[in-house]
């Protein structure tokens, strides 16, 4: 019988352009823009160690929500709005050094646990529209967020920094100097190769949690989480409590990025107080694209492939614009359009994959029917 | 049922505990450093000398007669070493105090009445 599966009797090497189309474009829009910039080896090489170390983390709690089929968890804008209010916290109290950051990671993890459980139970009562229900759920919380951070600090919550309080006396300014935490994680293993600091602290830290989600996948929730992630009902039926599964997964992401938000501002160095986090889930999830992955399926090598691919085409871009037509500014469009082309064309790949297997499900049906009735058939002509 | 009760509770206590050691041990605070005249139960100590001074291993410099500087020291334990300067060749005379801040203390550290062993050769700045 002639196989029906479009995919399955696809060319092995159109199926693998198909389906690794968005790093092989980036790829090649890097190699191309790189001799374009006139970048030296040596910044191209410090700009892509110190931008790996720092979105690396965010990008990483985005791995979890997949494995349990919730796709990209657009709301962890959610727990980076969690680390910033920590972060805030500490700046106002005046601590410095790494116990700053870790105090801060200790303030936020509560308020980032009720955001991801409450982000979980919506995101329970829209399956099947989860990203687009994070990704207002975002522009939700960011409404709440600035209503506590303009008007409840200083009023309600009792912050008492002048440095950081709007000269009104409340509400926090619009950038916070973050001076007594910017780089303590980076430098806390203090190592400089060829004159290119190498954050060793971070990558330490960067190493942990991907050894952590290695292990966590072996793990009975993790089990429980792919199980979720394939079929919700087989899951329901072997007796998972599908829910809450899903809830703890995006509780755990939530919490992640709050971490990995802290980690992004301590290499940074100043917060913009109210659009720090605004970015933060639509610049992660096009990393993880490019990387290869997709909304159904993300590993920590698509981790690292998404930040090398999409951060060299951050840092190539504004120069190779200005060599192309003499304005940097092009690089700028160029890079905001490449983060929401990639997660369009993604979903639309998604999309149209989802389609051409429902038709492979149908035509199999049909296929099925017709065999069945030209068996019926072929059975009652001998009767007869 | 009850033994998860007492994880839980203990888990949050640690982190409560957690959390004030790392406020203790982050809390940055802000140490004057006066080498000026000192008068105190009738005693005037005259600041007539320079001092190279140090404060956590941290070099603060030389602080001329009438000078003061400003010193953001973290945690709560700290010492302070000065070094007598005559005419810019030091005495090779030292001397070092040990002090301790409590949550939320900035203090004034005269060194006049520091070098002469003073009672309050550190005093609490009032907010």
């Amino acid at each position: 019988m002639k196989k029906q599966n479009l995919t399955g009797t696809m060319n092995p090497y159109l199926k693998f352009l198909i389906d690794y189309s968005v790093p092989i474009i980036i790829s090649l829009l890097v190699a191309f823009a790189i001799p374009l910039s006139g970048l030296s080896g040596k910044y191209f090489i410090k700009e892509l160690t110190i931008r790996l170390s720092r979105n690396s983390f965010l990008i990483l709690a985005l791995l979890i929500p997949v494995m349990a089929g919730m796709g990209m968890n657009f709301g962890i804008v959610l727990g980076a709005m969690a680390g910033e209010i920590g972060i805030i916290f500490v700046t106002d109290w005046g601590i410095v050094g790494l116990p700053s950051m870790l105090l801060a990671m200790l303030i936020s993890t509560p308020i980032a646990i009720l955001l991801g459980y409450f982000a979980g139970i919506v995101l329970n009562r829209a399956k099947g529209r989860e990203m687009v229900t994070g990704f207002m759920l975002g522009f939700f919380m960011n409404g709440i967020y600035q209503l506590v951070v303009l008007y409840g600090m200083g009023n309600i919550i009792p912050i008492s920094n002048s440095k950081i309080l709007l000269p009104r006396g409340y509400g926090i300014r619009n950038a916070i100097s973050l001076m007594g935490i910017r780089q303590v994680m980076d430098k806390f293993i203090p190592l400089k190769i060829g004159g290119i600091l190498i954050p060793i602290g971070t990558i330490l830290v960067i190493a942990s949690l991907c050894i952590f989600i290695v292990w966590f996948k072996k793990t009975k929730l993790g089990q429980d989480m792919r199980t979720v992630g394939q079929d919700n009902e087989v899951a329901r039926a072997a007796g998972i409590n599908v829910e809450k599964t899903r809830i703890l997964s995006i509780v755990i992401s939530t919490v992640l990025a709050c971490y990995g938000q802290i980690i992004f501002l301590q290499n940074i160095g100043t917060m913009n107080t109210y659009n720090s986090h605004e970015q933060v889930g639509v610049f992660a999830i096009a990393a993880l694209l490019v990387g290869g992955a997709s909304v159904a399926k993300a590993n920590i090598f698509n981790v690292f492939i998404g930040v090398i691919l999409f951060h060299t085409m951050f840092i190539v871009s504004p120069r190779a614009g200005k060599a192309i037509i003499g304005q940097a500014q092009l690089g700028e469009y160029f890079r905001v359009f490449v983060s929401y082309g990639v997660i369009a064309f993604s979903l639309a790949l998604y999309a149209w994959r989802k389609r051409v297997e429902k038709e492979n499900e149908r035509r199999k049906a049909m296929a099925f029917k017709r065999m069945l009735l030209q068996n019926n058939n072929t059975a009652e002509g001998d009767k007869l | 049922m009850r033994k998860r009760i007492i994880i839980r509770i203990t888990l949050i206590v640690v982190l409560i505990l957690m959390g004030i050691s790392l406020y203790t041990i982050g809390k940055e605070h802000k140490v004057l450093i006066d080498n000026k005249d000192i008068s105190m139960g009738g005693l005037t100590y005259n600041a007539d000398t320079a001092y190279n001074v140090r404060v956590d291993n941290l070099e603060i410099g030389l602080l001329e007669k009438d000078e003061r500087k400003a010193v953001k020291v973290v945690g709560a334990s700290h010492k302070i070493v000065v070094e007598e300067i005559k005419n810019k060749i030091s005495t090779g005379e030292k001397h070092e105090k040990k002090f301790k801040l409590k949550i939320n203390e900035n203090v004034t550290i005269n060194l006049p009445a520091m070098v002469n062993n003073m009672d309050k050769w550190i005093e609490k700045i009032k907010n």
